[in-house]
């Protein structure tokens, strides 16, 4: 339902706008003080009352980043981490939304069931066997740690949007293309493949999202230094007792770089990911 | 569902042949396709979730002294160790607190906003981009910005109570303010994605409805309360067992405060078990205490679909 905005009164508009206006720097306030911060002196910071700008912006800190700590080190682990995961999980994802959208099978209930209840598992709870499981396998301080699991835990919401996705395709279309002589497999390839290409790309940017976001396995199973990942490392600026505020800002507007990116590319897309969530549960 | 029909490929590529060369020629059965479709996701979830969660079931048996953590014996003495552990029952009850403040919360935040977000202005990519921002962004830097913006000291928060005449807080050091400090990040942070979930149930309410009560006298209040709220209910579900269960295991928030010098007054259930686990290394008693953790979340998931959503057809 979208209301039309000029059927409102002046004064309602004028409410709306206040309302809007306050709900934009309510998500964007922190993003720009961290920005603020991150191009400040240290010293600058320690001043009392505050400055809110920078009095000789330093842009310094960025390079100070990559010094004090391997941080570009830290992006290419996580650059190949949450693609490779991501790449795997819409995958495996695609391939059962195809079987949950189309094929008619009776334990097709029992299986939506299963992958939506794998996403009420406390990720927390299970890091100590996985660390095991990933030490028995030889895989702790590598990409495959962290891949495997992060492809799976991204499963349950890539497979509920890709089939929202596929139940939006007419069967008509697969069937047209097997009277004219394709095969199962043909008409997977030929007509679903590239209309589902926006889902997939929606799929593709939640899983990639929380792939990058992710901290507490990072933490856990690649705690080598050369092997961390942009999240954990953003942390490791804080001393014992000091924290240099403006080169972890500086760190973290780092990290959220190709989020950004990602989110004002593909705003629509995520959102209609999201929300085909809420609306088919 | 119309099934797609067979395709026209030659009778001896199909019935009675192997299964091997039904699958070469692209002509397997439904039942068949399913299962080679559905394996890979059932294999990553059985092996990252299922098996990890028996084998936590059974590492709780393991009791490591703590007096001497070399011996470790097995028994049930991890669960009588947690009913009396102080520190397990304030982590408990402490979750719980949060997780009712910051889920309605959450929800009185973020219905306003998805309401706001499907009006038709031209502004409305800015609009998805705020929106967006706090989702996207993870959680542990999310912990260090609000941490460092609620800095007793250098805080943006201090800074602007002080310019309006007020007293600074102390916000991280005392108990009831650094809570303070918590649910209003946590809420800050989970409104949008509330929002978003309920952006797609108000997208999908058709706009005639709305329309027709109004040409029959009904207010806009009448409106939202009889037509909007109601048609809403599938998407607060949703959104709400997703918000509640993730509350229940929130970690890298309290995490990242707590690193800043947050008291310890914020250790939620989370927290206390990646202690235990990872920097206690008492496996055992760790998952002893995950189980507690797990069995918060089957009790809601229980009360969930008992209660809310009982018309699953």
């Amino acid at each position: 339902m979208n209301s039309q905005v000029r059927d409102k009164t002046f004064w309602q508009k004028i409410m709306i706008v206040v309302a809007l206006v306050v709900l934009v720097v309510n998500g964007v306030y922190p993003l720009v003080w961290i920005f603020l911060t991150s191009i400040k002196n240290e010293l600058e910071l320690t001043q009392v009352p505050i400055t809110y700008f920078p009095q000789t912006p330093n842009f310094g800190n960025y390079a100070q980043v990559f010094q004090a700590q391997p941080f570009a080190r830290f992006f290419l682990n996580s650059l190949v981490i949450s693609s490779l995961s991501t790449v795997l999980c819409v995958t495996v994802a695609a391939f059962a939304a195809y079987a949950l959208a189309r094929l008619r099978l009776r334990y097709r209930r029992i299986i939506s069931i299963i992958i939506v209840a794998a996403s009420m598992f406390p990720i927390v709870s299970l890091i100590v066997p996985l660390f095991q499981i990933m030490r028995g396998l030889g895989w702790l301080n590598t990409y495959w740690s962290l891949i495997i699991p992060y492809a799976t835990f991204s499963l349950p919401i890539s497979t509920l949007v890709l089939t929202a996705f596929f139940q939006g395709i007419p069967e008509d279309l697969e069937s047209a293309a097997m009277i004219d002589g394709c095969s199962r497999f043909g008409a997977l390839w030929r007509v679903i493949v590239p209309l589902a290409a926006p889902g997939v790309v929606t799929a593709a940017i939640l899983a990639f999202v929380n792939s990058w976001n992710e901290f507490l396995l990072a933490l856990t199973f690649n705690s080598a230094p050369d092997m961390k990942t942009v999240p954990v490392g953003v942390m490791l600026y804080q001393g014992e007792f000091s924290f240099p505020w403006p080169l972890i800002s500086a760190a973290i507007i780092i990290t959220i770089i190709p989020i950004m990116v990602l989110i004002l590319i593909f705003q629509r897309r995520i959102i209609s990911g999201l929300t085909a969530g809420g609306v088919k549960g | 569902m119309r099934q797609p029909e067979l395709s026209t490929a030659p009778r001896s590529q199909t019935r009675g042949a192997t299964f091997l060369a039904r699958f070469v020629s692209g002509n397997l059965r439904d039942s068949e396709l399913a299962i080679l479709l559905l394996a890979p996701s059932v294999v990553l979830l059985v092996g990252i979730m299922l098996y990890p969660m028996l084998n936590v079931f059974l590492m709780s048996l393991r009791v490591q002294n703590t007096l001497e953590p070399s011996m470790v014996t097995t028994g049930f003495e991890n669960f009588s160790r947690l009913l009396a552990d102080k520190r397990f029952l304030d982590a408990f009850t402490r979750t719980i607190w949060f997780g009712f403040l910051t889920v309605t919360g959450s929800f009185l935040i973020g219905l306003p906003l998805a309401l706001l977000a499907n009006l038709e202005t031209g502004w409305r990519w800015l609009v998805r981009v705020a929106l967006l921002l706090p989702w996207a962004m993870p959680q542990i830097i999310t912990g260090t910005m609000f941490a460092w913006m609620f800095n007793s000291q250098y805080g943006v928060f201090n800074d602007i109570l002080v310019r309006l005449g007020f007293e600074r807080i102390y916000w991280l050091i005392r108990p009831d303010s650094a809570t303070v400090a918590f649910v209003l990040t946590v809420i800050w942070k989970t409104s949008s994605f509330v929002a978003l979930i309920l952006l797609g149930g108000l997208q999908s309410i058709p706009l005639e409805l709305s329309e027709a009560a109004q040409v029959d006298g009904a207010t806009s209040t009448q409106v939202f309360w009889r037509i909007t709220l109601p048609l809403l209910r599938p998407a607060i579900a949703v959104a709400l067992i997703f918000r509640t269960l993730s509350a229940l295991q929130v970690f890298d928030i309290p995490y990242a405060f707590m690193s800043a010098g947050a008291s310890q007054s914020l250790e939620t259930l989370g927290v206390y078990v990646q202690k235990q686990t990872v920097e206690f290394t008492d496996f055992g008693y760790g998952s002893t205490v995950s189980l507690g953790l797990f069995a918060l979340s089957l009790v809601i998931t229980v009360i969930y679909l008992r209660f809310i959503r009982p018309e699953e057809s």
